[in-house]
């Protein structure tokens, strides 16, 4: 038997199957008279679709089922609302929300709108259709610049939207930072632009739905991170049809990033065809379908100011954004560059006061939902780069001018000015760590070796406070087995992230119960009533605090078979490391027993029954925790090529309680390498004059390779934890990707100061260094 | 991926005798392009005649002032060549810098340079070690073989035997990779032979050209200052999301003085 503690560094249960193909995706899921369903996507970035002639296509044996924007309609089936949670302007009229429907209606707005269906025997035959249906279109002028995009003139994406505004925002005081920004004694402004990034997960998306006539209900597989609240969707808003006639499972997924949190058209599409056919329906996206029609994140353009003294005492922060939502409001694309961008401006400085205004703008391209982090990364690069642009243009050091300006441990727990509740942490002492980490000291000796070797080093250290989010609310089912086996079921859901070893440790080290007896399930509206999936950095917040709450639950029933079985009082017994005792008699008996009575009437109290054990808990988060930390790192640049290494990097990072430490670095340095990605590689790209997507396959679009990304050393801030759940949890899943694309670009900068650059963006290519050298030169 | 025909010869001459039968044969050599554009749909062969049973294909053998690698041969093969790494490392060097294992594991010399994309490696090799391409019917000059992007001097159904590699006195190429792809941004091959200097690039043009300014400095002083002030000019250099022709211009300058410096030492 092995019992588990919380944090230890115990191996992940699912790597055996997951690293030796053993996996099950959906793409391994395959029904008995399966059809194959492919989606005829616009080739246009906006355009009127005049005429589509179907008859050739509908013509080719194989082919069982058409369907286009217009017989979708004829349906009655509904749009897919937003479920932004800023929906409201400014002036509190509601935020410009469009239809979206599955398939475009008469138009076309961005290149991979889904516009026909195709199902057939196979997915040669339904490639075949595809390249039947003749679609004539006649093209409108597009947009896919957000800044161009709101100017007067630019073409409408929606006719009665004007300027392609989607909603409006602001948070903050507008008059007070405005007077901050009069008193202070230095202004420092700058454009600092996101740039559009997509997900690549390494599983694209798919789906396999079946329809059951007898009982009028379907089952559809997806490669999802959220399947309950997806599921209402479809069934509510899309078919107008009750949640229970849809079981929804996303068997094992091969990471989201966000991307697989959306409704997307093509689940409720092939589950419209599933029920047409009487038959199961499977459909794969292709890589480059998931470049063009997976949703794309970032895409901010921001005017950032801060106000400070001339003793390097920041006052006020002010912040402009133009955010890119594409074409729709997706999922809850317009959250993202407004609520979402603003709740952790300033990151952890104390500032006496902030503006942030914002809007979201349709263009003429992918949609955006959330992408990692959602918000809080495109904070903490506005933050970081305008404390780094201040030290630079009033010759502070940027290490002061950081460490002057964190909010003080004595502080907390305090709101900011966005109004985050800040209970927990110690930004100076974490701050401190991350500069000793980092071998300051070593530093001028390396600075004169990557100069013998032709290169330039620099250094930039970044903290940064975050958030989590997603839904508050989470369930977590511990049902016991007569054979000793307990199967925990969770409504928050992994998608590769190692929440199949964290969940059961959690419940292993509670009840001092075996960890390998515990099956855990997940990611199945059957398995759990109410469920949030993957988002936020949730999962150990709300999940794990809701196992937490089952455990307790369970340990309260024990209680009272423990007392029966040793003569003693519930009162008198306590339970510690999987132990019931009462101290009085000095007997006790290990949770294990206790399991095995249960199942034994002559055992239990009389008022209990056989499996009396299984206990359910829900746990509902009152406020959203604030992972924090800090990132350091060192870069290499080759002044002759402009190409950019990056060296070191350190990081000390507060999550409050580290359940699994493997785990954990596991998130750490994935969100670092997708940071350092979106810092220095990707850019989805389109296109100005065409609205086409130039980085649409993985020759162009560049994601970072394990032989770029350096060695992490990676500490943990645990001094802290918080009161908001009960595992002191803050969240560790997107907290990488916020820190680490301005503590490469500042590293790059700091780098290239003897060459006089001053401003680079992202991505951070070799040309544009190399161009940056040469244009500063005198 | 349409359908189409496929074919498993075990000699060359069956090959080409398949070839000329089919309606519109194409030679499948590692697929590493092919395989992907045929997915995509956007070729459509009506048979492909799989060279990997062809044994001959795929000797590497050396002569006094000669390396004869066969056009199977994978890029691992050659990386891994001891004949190869001990007399050509340059272009062990090349190999072992193509794509990632998996394309090295799979694609081939000779699928390479029939294709000739623009941004590959070896057309660099060809071009500046002054190789041969052995073919079924007739030897072609490395500078003479490829003729435009993505054209060769390969007749319709000419298959690629093996290309043979003089051994230079000094050689080595350095290549900036595409981030993406790992193609050639840029790539240049510098090599010294006791009576020529050859200065090739790849990735930076529409297909592989040599650089006679650099060559006559590099004949006259074979070191990374005679061709510090050369430039080759931008104008007709390819432009991409990943680099413009002023900026390819620049890195292929850098990259001959590094090879030299490489080849040097």
């Amino acid at each position: 038997m092995t019992t588990v503690e919380i944090g230890q560094a115990l191996k992940r249960s699912e790597d055996f199957r997951l690293l030796t193909g053993k996996g099950k995706y959906v793409d391994d899921i395959s029904l008995d008279g399966e059809a194959r369903a492919v989606i005829l996507r616009s080739p246009h970035a906006h355009a009127r679709i005049v005429e589509i002639d179907r008859a050739a296509a509908a013509a080719l044996d194989g082919v069982h089922l058409i369907v286009t924007g217009q017989d979708w309609l004829a349906e009655g089936f509904g749009p897919i609302p937003t479920r932004s949670a800023v929906n409201k302007n400014k002036d509190g009229s509601p935020l410009s929300e469009p239809p979206r429907h599955c398939l475009a209606i008469d138009r076309v707005r961005y290149v991979g709108e889904a516009v026909a269906l195709i199902v057939a025997d196979s997915e040669k035959i339904a490639r075949d259709a595809l390249e039947l249906i003749d679609v004539t279109y006649e093209e409108l002028p597009a947009v896919t610049d957000p800044r161009k995009a709101l100017a007067d003139g630019a073409p409408r994406i929606w006719d009665d939207i004007p300027n392609n505004l989607c909603v409006d925002f602001e948070l903050g005081d507008e008059a007070a930072t405005k007077a901050a920004f009069e008193a202070a004694d230095h202004v420092i402004s700058l454009d600092v632009e996101n740039n559009r990034v997509t997900g690549v997960p390494i599983e694209p998306r798919g789906l396999v739905g079946t329809y059951d006539a007898e009982t009028d209900t379907y089952l559809l597989y997806n490669s999802t991170q959220n399947v309950h609240a997806i599921r209402k969707t479809i069934a509510e808003d899309i078919f107008k049809i009750s949640a229970d006639k849809i079981h929804h499972i996303a068997p094992d997924v091969g990471g989201g990033f966000g991307a697989k949190n959306s409704v997307y058209p093509e689940p409720a599409l092939v589950l419209y065809a599933a029920k047409q056919l009487q038959r199961p329906v499977k459909w794969i996206a292709e890589r480059s379908e998931s470049f063009l029609a997976d949703t794309h994140g970032r895409n901010q353009s921001s005017k950032v100011q801060l106000a400070l003294d001339s003793d390097g005492t920041f006052r006020a922060l002010r912040t402009d954004t133009v955010g890119d939502i594409g074409a729709y409001c997706w999922t809850i694309g317009p959250f993202t560059p407004t609520g979402g961008s603003a709740r952790t401006q300033g990151g952890p400085y104390a500032f006496e006061t902030m503006y942030y205004s914002s809007r979201a703008v349709f263009t003429n391209t992918m949609p955006m939902d959330p992408y990692r982090g959602a918000g809080r990364p495109e904070g903490t690069y506005q933050i970081e780069r305008i404390v780094e642009a201040a030290a630079s243009q009033l010759g502070l050091d940027p290490v002061a001018l950081r460490r002057k300006n964190l909010i003080p441990a004595e502080k907390l727990p305090m709101k900011s000015p966005m109004g985050l509740d800040i209970d927990s942490g110690n930004f100076p002492e974490v701050f401190e760590r991350t500069l000793a980490l980092s071998d300051r000291d070593g530093y001028s000796e390396r600075v004169a070796a990557s100069k013998a070797a032709g290169r330039a080093r620099g250094f930039a250290i970044a903290p940064y406070l975050e958030c989590t989010g997603g839904g508050p609310k989470e369930f977590a089912g511990i049902q016991f087995a007569a054979d000793g086996t307990i199967t925990l079921s969770v409504g928050s859901q992994g998608t590769g992230t190692g929440h199949e070893t964290a969940m059961p440790q959690i419940l292993s080290a509670k009840l001092g119960l075996p960890v390998e007896k515990i099956r855990y399930r997940q990611g199945d509206t059957d398995a759990t009533p109410l469920g949030g999936g993957h988002g936020g950095s949730r999962c150990l917040e709300v999940g794990g605090g809701a196992v937490v709450r089952a455990t307790e639950a369970v340990i309260d029933k024990a209680k009272a078979i423990a007392a029966h079985l040793l003569n003693s009082q519930a009162d008198d017994i306590s339970f510690a490391d999987g132990q019931f005792s009462d101290a009085k008699t000095n007997q006790s008996t290990p949770m294990e027993e206790v399991v095995r009575a249960s199942f034994e009437t002559g055992r239990l109290p009389q008022d209990m029954e056989p499996g009396c054990l299984d206990s359910d808990a829900i746990f509902e988060r009152g406020i959203i925790s604030c992972p924090n930390g800090c990132h350091a790192a060192e870069v290499e640049v080759d002044p002759e090529t402009g190409a950019v290494a990056v060296a070191n990097y350190w990081i000390v990072d507060d999550f409050g309680t580290i359940i699994n430490p493997l785990l954990a670095d596991g998130q750490v340095m994935g969100g670092v390498a997708q940071g350092i990605g979106q810092a220095l590689y990707e850019d989805a790209v389109y296109d100005e004059d065409t609205g086409q997507l130039l980085a649409g396959s993985l020759m162009d679009y560049a994601l970072p390779r394990a032989d770029l990304i350096p060695n992490m050393v990676i500490r943990y801030y645990e001094d802290a934890p918080t009161a908001k759940n009960p595992l002191g949890v803050k969240g560790a899943g997107e907290a990488g990707c916020c820190p680490a694309p301005p503590v490469i670009v500042n590293a790059i900068l700091n780098a290239l100061k003897p060459y006089g650059v001053t401003d680079l963006s992202m991505p951070v290519t070799s040309e544009k260094v190399w161009q940056a050298i040469h244009d500063a030169k005198p | 991926m349409y359908d189409f025909r496929y074919h498993r010869p075990a000699t060359i001459s069956e090959a080409v005798d398949l070839f000329r039968q089919c309606d519109d044969g194409q030679y499948l050599a590692g697929g590493q392009t092919l395989i992907p554009v045929m997915k995509q749909r956007l070729a459509s062969p009506s048979d492909l005649i799989d060279l990997a049973r062809i044994d001959e294909l795929k000797d590497i053998s050396a002569t006094e002032s000669a390396i004869t690698i066969g056009g199977m041969t994978t890029h691992a093969a050659i990386a891994a060549s001891s004949e190869v790494r001990s007399r050509l490392a340059a272009l062990a060097d090349l190999a072992s810098g193509i794509g990632d294992p998996h394309v090295r594991n799979r694609g081939t010399l000779g699928g390479s340079i029939a294709n000739n994309d623009p941004t590959a490696d070896y057309p660099a090799a060809i071009v500046a070690l002054g190789a041969t391409i052995i073919t079924d019917r007739r030897r072609i000059e490395g500078d003479a073989f490829f003729t435009n992007i993505f054209e060769t001097a390969l007749e319709e159904g000419e298959l690629i035997r093996a290309v043979e590699f003089p051994i230079p006195e000094r050689a080595a190429y350095a290549k900036f990779p595409n981030p993406a792809s790992r193609y050639a941004i840029a790539g240049v091959m510098v090599s010294k032979f006791a009576d020529i200097v050859r200065v090739a690039v790849t990735g930076a043009g529409p297909f592989v050209f040599r650089v006679p300014d650099m060559e006559a400095a590099l004949a006259r002083d074979f070191s990374p200052e005679a061709i510090e002030k050369l430039q080759i000019p931008a104008g007709d250099l390819n432009a991409d999301l990943h680099a413009s022709p002023a900026y390819r211009a620049h890195l292929v300058s850098i990259l001959a003085k590094r090879a030299v410096q490489a080849a040097k030492e």
